[in-house]
């Protein structure tokens, strides 16, 4: 049967991002098996997997970005980790060099990271696809020979003694205290971006990777869009950035690598590209497979080598990369929706 | 004047390797003309076949397989290895978006470098004799014989494939099928041959191209910044453009040969930036490439 | 020329050039508002390419355009769109990954102000724009009966569900003129039948519509005047009883010319 017409409230719960009583339970309960983790983590003497988690949220943050630029707006980019070492190197700078408390880089640093974005958008006005993607390439190693090159940055030696924030008086200093601080920047980032495929100009870049003509014709700039598609994208990668930067109190140009474009990419890919959970799934998803990889190679159990541990991470990526374009385009995240659909179908079949 | 003469021999050596530099780029132009597929793993397809050479051929003075036989095996395993990679992975992409092998080629990417670090470590390697090396002076000048001998069968190669494109019925079937692969199909060309040959010619380009270069730098996987290389010579030269790849190469060559011997001590790593700041130049004033085609949209 | 007040789109001698061919050549037509006109002509004709001028996407090589007297020649797509020109492509595979509400959502991108900052921060705008214009697309929704597509992308639509996709999409844009490119082309009569509906639909709300259609049943009972093009040259023009007599047009359709043409 058809149904014809729907009331009100309805598209009132269909705009919310927690639709149901059932789902505000799941998320409540989420976010608190989340908040309890690191003590469970601690209860059971494995700390190590804080650091673990506290990278992954950070990677969650600068892959968010990504997600925008290229998963809904469609604009290949292989330079986010330019974004991403931007933001930590204004960080850097700001605080190191230039004596300015974190909360006052922060937000700077974050900007001007998604400025830069702006400017790589910028040649990308009048290029579609693969010409995108090399310029952006073009753009990260312009970026890493200017920092290498000028004086501020501490050329290739980085800058260290980066400033780790203070919250109401509490030194964030240790990783417990940065979980909770990233979580909830995570979090943020996270609304955002589902935010953001509620709104108009989400809307706008799913049209614009689709079918840039087409989109002109709803009135939506197209040039306008990829420019802000690039500075909410490079404006995420540069927040990244700059909290990696206090968290490890170092920054160094060997921190964010060419790969680290490429790995994004892929995390996005395999979660599903376009998708905000999917991404999420996606980061989570490479994370503990190299950290499962790499407590394989350091618990001895089979004799590695933590070089060989690293090469048989870039492999098993690599795999994993072309598995899912070939046979699971969506990625995980459409797995899942149609497990889903699936189970609520049961027992009628697939 | 000395300057002259440094000027001259910047120019000629630049043009030898802007040759070995078209050369190489013609192996990654192959396979985005006949299959429209953006190969970002080509770099890690020549560090591939130089690792390859250097297992057959061995270090400098103790050659592990006689030459010929060593040239066939490389020859066979980079056909055997093309045919792999469109059976296993590319056959796939034929009518799959852009971005699907776009983010194919980089997962490759990925693979062939963990697969290549796991078998052959991270060490430089020396490889043995492939052609005659050294210098040779002519009057003022100094060439080098490697150079010369890599610059004579790029040469070769690249009349080779102009051959193909322009006067054979299966370079025309791939020219169609660069325009149109699902209307080239009903034309009764074949997609899977196409699609085989343009991997092996790829392939066996990039071994070419790989051994070349590791006979004068050695073999390590810091060949695999070729690619880097390859994307500015056919940016530069516009990337539907064999002519184009001519071009791209000399002026990156002769461009990179100036800048490495006038700025490369005072700026750290200016080599590897020009290519790349050269490259976004030629986009920014003309995307379709120095030589390319403007295409008329069709809404 | 004096032209009467309520003329909403006035083309004139206009030609378009593709290296030697000429696509478009001297056409002129107008429209008032409320009025629809047909379009019609054997394949490649030039209807297309005409669209294409007035939206902008082609710029033409002679001529003027007209959209409620103002030249709109050498404005860009999305400034003409602004302008409440909408249109429909021929292939309605337009958005291929986007779902049938999103792309009604997309639709009403100029009616929303909301910017960047409260779009990511769902805050000021953002809300009350997004139930807004979602009560208006579920209008449509209902009036197109597409409700069953509302989340499914269009690539999983069947291509008549497509076709309604596209032009509900133009009917969201809330456009004062409408360019409709072969809407009923390969529907069955039933789908065309719902189609018609919602062009008529558009009519009673006065929107000047252009419609390019083959199907002379439909151009009959929708057009108030019909326009032939031939080769880029108007052949003929005038109302729909008066074009189906015409033996110009009768040669074009039929004659022997274009079937060649077809066939090759
Ligand atoms: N972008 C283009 N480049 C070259 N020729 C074109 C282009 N667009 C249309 N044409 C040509 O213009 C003529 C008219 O095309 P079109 O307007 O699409 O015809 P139709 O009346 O069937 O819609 C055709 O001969 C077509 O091949
Ligand atoms: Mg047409």
């Amino acid at each position: 049967m058809r149904r014809r017409g729907k009331s009100r409230t309805d598209f009132v719960r269909d705009l919310a991002i927690i639709g149901s009583g059932r789902h505000w339970l799941a998320v409540a309960l989420a976010l608190s098996l989340l908040a309890l983790l690191p003590f469970v983590l601690r209860w059971t003497h494995n700390l190590n997997w804080l650091t673990f988690l506290n990278f992954t949220l950070l990677t969650v943050i600068a892959v968010l970005g990504l997600n925008i630029t290229t998963g809904m707006a469609g604009q290949l980019s292989l330079g986010h980790a330019a974004f991403v070492l931007a933001g930590g190197y204004a960080l850097g700078v700001f605080t190191v060099k230039l004596g300015w408390p974190f909360w006052g880089a922060l937000p700077v640093a974050t900007l001007l990271s998604g400025i830069a974005g702006f400017l790589v958008g910028i040649p990308a006005l009048r290029l579609r696809g693969f010409y995108v993607a090399v310029t952006t390439l073009a753009f990260f190693y312009i970026i890493q020979f200017v920092v290498r090159n000028i004086e501020i940055t501490g050329g290739i030696h980085g800058l260290i003694g980066i400033p780790y924030p203070y919250v109401g008086g509490l030194a964030i200093k240790s990783d417990i205290r940065w979980y909770f601080l990233l979580l909830v920047f995570c979090v943020l980032c996270i609304l955002a971006s589902v935010n953001l495929t509620r709104s108009r100009l989400g809307r706008a870049f799913l049209a614009i990777r689709d079918n840039e003509d087409a989109a002109a014709n709803l009135g939506i700039s197209v040039g306008l869009a990829k420019l802000r598609a690039f500075f909410i994208g490079a404006l995420f990668g540069g927040l990244a950035g700059a909290l990696w930067a206090s968290y490890v109190s170092v920054v160094k140009l060997d921190q964010f690598t060419i790969w680290d474009s490429i790995w994004y990419l892929g995390m996005m890919v395999i979660g599903g590209a376009g998708s905000t959970a999917g991404t999420v799934l996606g980061v989570i998803a490479l994370r503990l497979t190299s950290q499962v990889l790499h407590s394989i190679g350091s618990s001895g159990l089979i004799p590695l080598s933590s070089n060989l541990t690293i090469y048989m991470t870039y492999a098993i990526f690599g795999i994993a990369i072309i598995l899912f374009i070939s046979f699971r385009p969506f990625g995980l995240i459409a797995m899942w929706q149609k497990l889903k659909a699936n189970y609520k179908r049961w027992p009628f079949g697939t | 004047m000395p300057q002259i003469n440094t000027i001259v021999q910047l120019i000629i050596s630049g043009v030898l390797v802007g040759g070995i530099y078209s050369l190489i780029a013609m192996g990654f132009v192959i396979t985005y003309r006949s299959a429209r597929v953006f190969n970002l793993a080509y770099g890690q397809f020549a560090v591939l076949g130089a690792f390859l050479a250097w297992t057959f051929i061995g270090p400098p003075g103790s050659p592990r397989l006689p030459l010929p036989l060593a040239v066939f095996l490389i020859i066979v395993s980079a056909v055997g290895l093309g045919l792999l990679v469109e059976f296993l992975f590319f056959r796939r992409m034929i009518g799959r978006p852009l971005f699907a092998s776009f983010m194919l080629s980089l997962g490759l990417l990925a693979l062939l470098h963990g697969t290549i670090m796991l078998v052959w470590g991270p060490e430089s390697r020396v490889l043995g004799a492939t052609v005659p090396k050294g210098p040779l002076f002519l009057g003022k000048f100094v060439l080098a014989r490697e150079y010369l001998w890599s610059f004579g069968l790029a040469l070769v190669a690249t009349l080779g494939f102009v051959y193909l494109f322009r006067r054979t019925r299966i370079g025309l079937a791939m020219r169609a099928a660069y325009d149109n692969q699902v209307a080239a199909r009903c034309l009764g060309v074949s997609a899977r041959l196409n699609s085989q040959i343009a991997w092996v010619i790829c392939i066996l380009v990039a071994t070419i191209g790989g051994v070349l270069i590791a006979t004068v730098n050695g073999v390590s996987i810091g060949l695999s910044e070729l690619v880097l290389l390859v994307l500015a010579v056919v940016l530069v030269g516009g990337l539907d453009s064999l002519v184009g790849c001519v071009l791209g190469g000399l002026i990156l060559a002769i461009g990179s040969n100036f800048t490495s011997y006038y700025l490369s001590q005072y700026l750290v790593g200016v080599e590897s930036i020009v290519s790349v700041s050269l490259m976004l130049l030629v986009l920014l004033i003309r995307p379709d490439g120095l030589m390319g085609i403007k295409m008329i949209k069709r809404v | 020329m004096d032209q009467p007040a309520d003329i909403i789109l006035a083309i004139e001698n206009l030609s378009l050039g593709f290296r030697g061919l000429k696509a478009l050549d001297g056409v002129g037509l107008s429209a008032r508002k409320g009025e629809t006109i047909s379009v019609i002509g054997p394949n490649g004709a030039g209807k297309t390419c005409l669209i294409n001028c007035i939206t902008g996407y082609y710029r033409p090589r002679e001529g003027c355009i007209l959209y409620r007297g103002r030249n709109i020649i050498g404005m860009k797509p999305h400034q003409i769109a602004r302008l409440g020109i909408g249109r429909t492509f021929q292939d309605p595979t337009t958005f291929p990954h986007m779902k049938g509400l999103d792309i009604l959502m997309a639709g009403r991108y100029l009616h929303t102000r909301t910017s960047l900052l409260e779009g990511l921060l769902f805050f000021g705008r953002s809300r009350a724009e997004e139930l807004a214009s979602r009560q208006r697309v579920e209008e449509i929704v209902a009036f197109a009966r597409i409700e069953e597509v509302r989340k499914v992308p269009v690539l999983a639509m069947t291509y008549g569900q497509r076709k309604q996709v596209e032009i509900a999409r133009v009917m969201a844009m809330g456009p004062g003129l409408v360019l409709l490119d072969e809407p009923m082309s390969g529907l069955d009569e039933f789908m065309k039948e719902v189609v018609n509906e919602l062009i008529l639909d558009m009519r009673q709300r006065n929107i000047t519509i252009i419609l390019i259609e083959h199907d002379m049943r439909a151009v009959m009972e929708l057009s108030d005047r019909v326009v032939v093009l031939d080769h880029g040259k108007k052949i003929a023009e005038g109302t729909p009883t008066e074009i189906m007599r015409d033996e110009q047009v009768a040669e074009a359709y039929l004659g022997g010319l274009s079937y060649e043409r077809e066939a090759a």
